[in-house]
């Protein structure tokens, strides 16, 4: 029974305050860089119009109200004082994202006017939406939470591109006013994009790492998420090209051919292949360094993430130039191709992370449903594990409990693998030594899934 | 069934800093890329003159009216460069660059000298548009070694409105 059940692996682990202190000096750097962004905005760029300030007038509600719970919840009994905190914090949370949204739709959106800005948001929705379901469905054992895969990609739309507006103006204006333009521009506008895009991207995935642990098991969950943040930012930057395209070749009378371009280029073609993969290796990087027993080959795993995601896309803004696309039939083909020589190595490679970390995950989480099948407890039954060891399996056996008993049944079921699932990741990472939370937290959640099993039986 | 038998996280490892490695090299390659087109301490001392970017006719190729920083984007415009403010020894040329970073109008590389009939240099409205395309535009007098250019002499930024 001793080898069936691992020993508590750090119930009181001291990495946990520091964790969190950690996340607290990212937020606090990212808040400060995010004011400063939006003094130097309203002092220089005047592109806010004094409309901003009625539209964030909610935005300011929600903080105020955030705030308001948030110091009365210090006089609160302290068995309800978390509930308390949690609300402010998402009324925060959302005022502030609410108002990033309208400087974001304002800076971005305004050269061709709201009707317009509207349209564009409305056609990238869809495709954005479609990423991210692909991205989370490629999880296939044990798929993220909807709230957190969308508070990624809310982080890449929203406080990534806010966070670097600042960073390329300067950088772009310095390079205009001392380099010689020409590929030596190129690259150091390059540089720029990579490092600044990649850093305000890859924050929000790091900060799901230090926070989120629980929802963060391995690399197969670094790479959604970090996937999520790509395809965030790239539906706002789709939003702004289009925006911008249009204003730009209207008069010439094809803007709406020119916004269309912009459209299929970035959330056609390039919906996975441009920022979705490039944060997705950032993830990757994060995603390992979970799983990694030395705080020297976490760092190495993080910084390699972030280096490849760099690279991925400092070579698409650099070299890009050097596949020039004719104006006829032939460039049609030609961009198809650029895209597939230029990214496409990166996305080859980061499908054989996930297929391997999918892998690897599932003969993991196999060997524990048998551990747990051994056990005798009846969280997990012998016949089961075959069953939940494949998805495929586990869809007919929900498909079968659809046939008898409806969609009621088919929740239930679904539910109950679910939690079976998670009692698996739990033992594998406490197996592992790479889990927090205390020995009773697992056997909660064995309690959790006998008490389905005995819904679903019923 | 079989249990894996050795941690795989340390292939995974192993396989992302092959990765990260390659990255190194690509940044590497692009830094090269960078310092061959930007090498250091590339200081001449000279100083082009732009004497101001003016509206310009294309059918007298003339320019007329102040010197100016935006223009409409149904204004066509050129910059006039005193070549003899360089010395003659110099390759040069000067060139304007759309928002899109296209070449859309240029004179050289040669000698000051030889672009002394040339002072006047205009933006040409790309082939099938009726008018320039809005954006900032960068119209430098550059010096040239070999076939490469490698310092800016002078400088302007020009504001096309979108209307």
């Amino acid at each position: 029974m001793a080898e069936l059940s691992p020993a508590t692996a750090n119930p009181h682990s001291r990495l946990r305050p520091r964790r969190y202190g950690v996340a607290a000096v990212v937020a606090a750097v990212i808040v400060l860089a995010l004011i400063a962004s939006s003094v130097l905005n309203y002092v220089y760029l005047d592109t806010i119009p004094g409309r901003a300030s009625l539209y964030g007038l909610l935005a300011v509600a929600l903080i105020t109200l955030g705030t308001y719970i948030l110091v009365r919840a210090f006089n609160r009994d302290p068995k309800t004082r978390r509930r308390h905190l949690i609300r402010a914090a998402v009324l925060i949370g959302l005022g502030v994202l609410l108002w990033l949204l309208v400087v974001d739709v304002f800076v971005y959106t305004q050269s061709a006017g709201p009707s317009v800005a509207l349209i564009c948001t409305a056609a990238c929705l869809p495709t954005t939406a479609f990423g991210l379901y692909v991205v989370r469905r490629m999880d296939r054992n044990e798929k993220e939470p909807w709230r957190l895969v969308l508070v990624a990609a809310a982080w890449g739309a929203i406080v990534a591109t806010s966070l670097v507006i600042w960073g390329e103006s300067l950088w772009e204006a310095s390079a205009d006013r001392t380099l010689v333009p020409g590929p030596g521009l190129d690259a150091s506008l390059a540089f720029m994009a990579g490092v600044l895009e990649e850093l305000a991207k890859g924050s929000a995935v790091v900060l799901l790492y230090l926070v989120m642990r629980d929802d963060f098991d391995d690399v197969v969950d670094g790479i959604v998420y970090g996937a999520a943040v790509g395809l965030g930012f790239n539906f706002m930057e789709s939003i702004t090209y289009m925006t911008n395209f249009y204003s730009i070749f209207s008069p010439e009378g094809f803007g709406t051919f020119a916004a269309g371009f912009q459209w299929y280029a970035r959330q056609g073609l390039g919906l996975f292949f441009g920022h979705a993969t490039y944060t997705a290796f950032i993830g990757a990087g994060i995603g390992i360094a979970r799983q990694l027993p030395s705080v020297k080959q976490k760092v190495f795993a993080i910084v390699g993430g972030f280096l490849i995601a760099i690279a991925a896309h400092f070579s698409w803004d650099a070299w890009t130039t050097f596949f020039p696309i004719q104006s006829n039939i032939f460039g049609l083909v030609e961009i198809h191709l650029r895209t597939l020589i230029m990214t496409g190595p990166f996305t080859a490679a980061l499908i054989a992370l996930l297929i391997f970390g999918i892998r690897y995950e599932g003969q993991n989480l196999r060997e524990q449903f048998r551990k747990e099948a051994l056990t005798g407890r009846g969280a997990i039954l012998p016949e089961d594990v075959m069953i939940l060891a494949s998805p495929w399996h586990r869809l007919r056996q929900r498909l079968r409990a659809f046939s008898r008993g409806g969609f009621r049944a088919y929740f239930r079921l679904a539910k109950l693998q679910s939690a079976q699932l998670d009692l698996a990741m739990e033992r594998w990472h406490r197996e592992r030594k790479e889990i927090e939370s205390p020995l009773e937290a697992e056997e909660m959640l064995r309690q959790g899934v006998i008490a389905l099993r005995n819904r679903v039986a019923s | 069934m079989q249990a894996p038998q050795y941690d795989q996280t340390r292939t995974l490892y192993r396989t992302l800093l092959v990765f990260a490695t390659i990255s190194v090299l690509i940044l590497v390659i692009g830094l090269v890329e960078f310092v061959y087109f930007e090498p250091p301490g590339q200081t001449s001392g000279a100083k082009a003159h732009i004497v101001g970017v003016f509206d310009y006719d294309p059918t007298s190729h003339a320019t007329s009216g102040p010197d100016e920083s935006q223009f409409p984007r149904t204004q066509q415009f050129a910059a006039v460069v005193d070549w003899s403010s360089l010395p003659s020894n110099l390759t040069v040329d000067a060139r304007w660059y759309d928002a899109f970073g296209d070449v859309v109008g240029h004179v050289g590389p040669d000698t000051p000298d030889q672009l002394a009939g040339h002072s006047t240099v205009p933006i040409v409205v790309p082939t099938g548009y009726h008018h320039s395309l809005p954006g900032r535009y960068l119209f430098v007098v550059e010096r040239f070694e070999g076939s490469v250019p490698v310092e800016v002499l002078a400088r302007r930024i020009i504001l096309v409105q979108r209307t």
